[in-house]
């Protein structure tokens, strides 16, 4: 049974209610799906808490559209969407247009000259794209060029309208999304000021206006350093992600590419809103303050202005079943970490649900991975597991930090057993039960924000079913031992995943990169291994356990191969100075 | 071709056609009129409760889902802890949750709460304790249950203690791997300094010092009835849940014991420039110093003063200029917070490529020298106000949120009158206040300026601006070195 959550809680409080059936029965919501004739569809939630309404819309569009050189326009492209209209952000449309191409026309001459510049590159006459040297007097001129077009435009620019127009009418957390296979629009704002949302909402899809283009290249790369290069693990995760897709576009980072964000261009991203954003091509969601019949005249009376468009291309690459397993060996500034992924399923497989449950019975303080790796092998410090699912694929995922001290590759190996033991013996029922009833409090639990609603119902019809928002819950209820261990030799093999081992980088001293002299002086190949034992050695505290291995070391010095002597020698010196250091600070 | 069906396609469109006749769209969006809107906040004193023992709570019914959530704070926190055992409260606070019961072994406590999906949490902050509890509503007599007994008698079971120091321990080392935690941690300790209470940073030797015992007795210390205020929201009727919350704490004693205050001393450094070298290829900048604690009258004009310079999103300031114009950074802007018992900060911070990071920094400068020189426009007071007013049913979204407000504002002692009075007091902010304030508390030389990435490319500069840190953030230079993770003494 479908039940309105919130209307039969209205109903029953006026009623003397004394027992629990004033709340839902399931973890259920009444959406009304509508599609306009324009091939536009809407999600519509009627929730009355707060005299607010939190409003999106998702474009079937991301980063597994794109192909190698753009990489990364979809999110470019999200940015694009607030930088005005016709209407709004100008106070001379036709001026705005015209500096608009004639940027485009110093832009275009540019670009043939990096052209010539990535020609120079290839045969190493310039060190990077980025390398001063590179630019020749032209471009140089042109950039300059180019400048001072900016500023003639930022004065007929009114910055950021659409921004400010919302905040002015109480709109809140105005912002948007990317990821593989979607892009959102989000907000949430006052329940008197629906029709100034559909006014500009309405208003960015009919007449975009793509101003301030190339300096948003730049606010994209700048985000790009953020999120990925200058984080402990943001260029790990990406070189990962990349190797574990071998055909589907998703092995590209979303952010795109370093070397193709500085080239997409003002056409491409005409292209792609031709391509992408026609009405039948998006989908609006509204949860909140308001009454269905009311809005649906305003909706159509706006949306309804938008021309359907030829349907989008399909994204048509399958991913192949890997052939073999795939290891990655990194150091990082990060604990030792072990990570696993393992083909899976897109989120609307019949499997999903099964992988779902699966990775619940791994995780969590009772999961199997806990108990066995941190609790009773005491060989990590924390062990999980997780099921993605995307529109075209997914994997499942398990990532283990290892204690100190222990091998990375034990705590693969306990990995593993944990999960082959999946294979070979059912679920109980109790256990099954546990993360069942976990997961019907989770489905409820995601129902207790207006604005999660909204975001969900967005990420779903992304995701390819909106509806996942009702039918998760009974799909996993669904689910029996038997499926798990089907699923388990199904899906866990050894030539279907891709194997992450990260490791700790030594330490850096906040002075200045220190390179040590010694190691430097070591064959290249020897380097990393050389780092990590005086990384380690520097980490002990402990004067006992250093002088058991200095002892151990000097057993062994007879048998060292000649090869292996001069790393040999400098660990042991390192440990000799280490073991001094600590002797003496114990003193102090 | 079926022509039925080119009807049915059709004939929405004609009625279409004839609603946006009937009622067009404005060319503009200035031309669109919207009804008015009220809104009253919700009244604490509707949702207040004293138990029989004398407790504090704040129910809000909310039948929407069958879930009950049990949110306690606590009077106990970090400002406690005796010097020497940093890392106390934390821990106590999480082996409260981690470590089973006096009747119940971890794993037994751990394996109930999963199978009754009850998520049960404990924690202890700075200047506030709390423990939560989130259950199905059919279940609430076993998971409250359960909840008691880990506020009342927590195990500290020894091997999960042990786990939870190999994990602390771990973590420890990652201390400077995120330039954005260096900046955050050092930041902190600039406006408050060394011996702050957000400030005293656990070691390898205080948390391997640290007891089960030592744990247990902080516990003992501060958790009883008459220390603790209850939020609780959900499916359930008034008289039945006090009846519930009234036999969970009954035959808990209340010590009378008088908890130490929050100390509200600050010892902020000298201004100047503060640099952290770290690798990375973007910098990361903090500018800002105290700012005032929340009784202070001018604290609403303080709040639309930096919506303007730099709250506001897209709207502010130095979003505008730094990013929006120059492309500079991904995220710029700044923050005020307002303390309870020590002054909150102000915060203006962007992060951009190296060769930038100076003239981004002269670009914040100029901005906020303007909220100092000349008054903000109308059009841009009018668009804050505006907002802050219109958001406000934001702060009572949902019911546990109230009650949670509610239970925080009698925690801190919060003036009764803030949320009747809050609209008003921002309508009466003028431009004449904003600059006021901007030129009282924006003080450019009193301004502490912190720096963290690679410092040798920074100061090269971007080739195109004659700028360099040290002219724009006055005062000293200071190399801060990067502290040795587990024992935080610089190196």
């Amino acid at each position: 049974m479908i039940l309105n959550v919130k209307r039969v809680a209205l109903a029953l409080s006026f009623a003397a209610v004394t027992t629990l059936a004033g709340a839902a029965e399931k973890p259920r919501i009444e959406v009304e799906e509508w599609t306009m004739p324009n091939g536009m569809k809407w999600l519509l939630y009627e929730r009355h808490d707060a005299p607010t309404i939190a409003t999106g819309w998702v474009a079937h569009v991301g980063s597994a559209n794109e192909r190698p050189g753009i990489t990364g326009i979809s999110h470019f492209f999200e940015h694009m969407m607030f930088k005005g209209t016709n209407t709004v952000g100008t106070k001379d449309i036709a001026q705005d247009l015209r500096l608009i191409d004639e940027q485009e026309q110093v832009r275009t001459e540019m670009r043939a000259l990096m052209a010539e510049m990535r020609a120079r590159l290839r045969r190493g006459e310039i060190a990077s794209m980025d390398d001063p040297a590179a630019k020749t007097p032209r471009y140089k001129e042109l950039e300059a060029k180019f400048d001072e077009l900016v500023l003639k435009q930022r004065d007929n620019i009114i910055k950021d309208q659409l921004d400010q127009i919302y905040t002015k009418n109480g709109g809140e957390f105005l912002n948007a999304s990317t990821n593989e296979d979607l892009t959102v629009y989000f907000m949430r704002l006052p329940k008197n000021k629906l029709e100034l949302w559909a006014w500009l909402e309405s208003d960015r899809l009919l007449n975009p206006v793509f101003r301030e283009f190339y300096s948003e290249r730049d606010v994209v790369f700048e985000e790009r350093r953020l999120r990925t290069e200058s984080t402990p693990l943001g260029k790990f995760d990406e070189a990962f992600n990349s190797i574990f897709w071998d055909a589907h576009p998703y092995s590209w980072p979303v952010v795109g590419w370093a070397s193709d964000i500085p080239m997409y261009t003002l056409q491409q991203a005409k292209d792609y809103f031709t391509t992408y954003y026609a009405p039948n091509n998006i989908t609006g969601v509204l949860v909140g303050d308001f009454k269905t019949a009311e809005v649906k005249p305003l909706l159509e009376r706006y949306f309804g202005r938008l021309k359907r468009g030829p349907a989008a291309p399909e994204v048509v690459t399958l991913e192949p079943k890997s052939l073999g397993e795939k290891r990655f060996y990194a150091e990082a500034e990060t604990s030792p970490t072990v990570r696993v992924w393992w083909q899976g399923v897109s989120v609307v497989h019949k499997d999903f649900a099964v992988l779902d449950l699966l990775t619940d019975v791994l995780s969590g303080r009772t999961g199997r991975l806990t108990k066995a790796l941190v609790l009773d092998r005491k060989i990590a410090n924390n062990a999980s597991a997780f099921v993605n699912g995307q529109k075209y694929g997914g994997f499942v995922g398990a990532e283990v930090t290892v204690k100190d001290g222990q091998e990375p590759s034990a705590a693969e190996a306990a990995l593993h057993e944990v999960i082959d033991k999946l294979k070979t013996e059912v679920v109980p029922d109790q256990e099954l039960q546990k993360v069942k009833n976990q997961a019907k409090a989770n489905a409820y639990r995601r129902l207790s924000s207006a604005t999660f609603i909204m975001f969900q119902l967005l990420q779903n019809d992304g995701a390819g079913d909106w509806k996942k928002i009702n039918t998760q819950a009974e799909e996993v209820d669904a689910v029996t031992a038997a499926d798990i261990q089907r699923a388990a030799k199904q899906y866990f093999t050894r030539e279907t995943r891709a194997v992450g081992i990260f490791t700790r980088k030594a330490a850096e001293s906040g002075a200045a990169s220190q390179e040590d002299p010694d190691i430097a002086a070591l064959p290249a190949e020897a380097q990393p291994m050389a780092k990590q034992a005086v990384a380690r050695i520097k980490d002990e505290k402990d004067p006992a356990k250093l002088k058991e291995q200095l002892e151990q070391m000097r057993g062994q010095a007879g048998q060292v191969k000649a090869e292996a002597k001069p790393i040999f020698d400098l660990i042991l010196k390192r440990a000799e100075e280490r073991l001094a250091e600590i002797e003496k600070e114990g003193k102090n | 071709m079926n022509s039925k069906r080119i009807v049915a396609v059709a004939l929405p469109l004609v009625v279409a056609a004839s609603l946006a006749s009937a009622q067009a769209v404005p060319d503009n969006p200035e031309k669109l009129t919207f009804a008015p809107l009220t809104y009253n906040p919700p009244s604490a004193k509707d949702h207040r409760v004293v138990l029989k023992n004398g407790m504090v709570a704040y129910l809000a019914e909310d039948r929407a889902l069958p879930l009950v959530n049990i949110q306690v704070m606590v009077r106990a926190g970090v400002w406690l802890e005796p010097p020497g055992k940093e890392g106390l409260a934390r821990l106590t606070g999480s082996q409260m949750r981690a470590g089973g019961t006096k009747s119940l072994t971890a794993e037994q406590f751990d394996e109930r709460a999963d199978f009754l999906a009850a998520q049960i949490g404990s924690s202890m902050g700075d200047t506030s304790a709390g423990a939560s509890l989130n259950c199905l509503a059919d279940n609430l007599d076993d998971s409250l249950k359960l909840f008691i007994e880990m506020l009342r008698e927590p195990g500290f079971q020894e091997d999960r203690f042990k786990l939870a120091k190999d994990q602390i321990l771990q973590d420890m080392k990652k201390r400077n791997d995120e330039s954005e935690a260096i900046e955050g941690r050092e930041f902190q300790v600039l406006v408050y300094g060394d011996d702050h209470l957000g400030n005293r940073f656990s070691t390898e030797a205080s948390i391997n010092a640290l007891t089960r015992a030592d744990l247990s007795a902080f516990h003992e210390m501060y958790y009883y009835p008459a220390n603790m205020i209850l939020a609780v929201s959900g499916a359930f009727t008034k008289a039945d849940m006090v009846k519930k919350l009234e036999g969970a704490f009954v035959n808990w004693p209340s010590p009378k014991r008088v908890v130490a205050p929050v100390p509200t001393v600050i010892k902020t450094a000298s201004p100047g420039f503060y640099r952290i070298n770290k690798d990375v290829n973007q910098g990361r900048v903090s500018v800002g110093l105290p700012s005032v604690v929340r009784t202070s009258p001018d604290v609403y004009a303080l709040e639309v003063m930096n919506e303007i310079l730099g709250g506001s999103g897209f709207t502010a300031r130095i979003t505008r200029t730094v990013r929006s114009n120059e492309g500079l950074a991904y995220s710029a802007g700044s923050g005020i917070g307002f303390g309870t018992y020590f002054p909150g900060r102000f915060r203006a911070s962007y992060q951009s490529k190296s060769s930038t990071v100076a003239y981004a920094l002269q670009l914040v400068f100029e901005e906020i020298k303007k909220m100092r020189e000349t008054r903000v426009t109308d059009e841009e007071l009018l668009t804050i106000k505006n907002n802050i007013i219109q958001t406000f049913p934001s702060n009572f979204e949902s019911k546990a949120q109230q009650a949670g407000t509610f239970a925080a504002d009698e925690y801190t002692k919060r003036d009764p009158l803030y949320w009747s009075t809050y609209r008003d007091r921002i309508q009466a902010v003028t431009a004449a206040d904003v600059q006021r304030v901007a030129r009282q508390y924006l003080v450019p030389e009193k301004m502490i300026t912190l720096v963290v990435g690679n410092q040798a490319e920074i100061a090269k500069g971007d080739g195109k601006h004659d700028v360099t840190i040290e002219k724009i953030a006055g005062g000293k230079v200071t190399e801060l070195p990067l502290r040795d993770p587990m024992t935080m003494k610089r190196k």
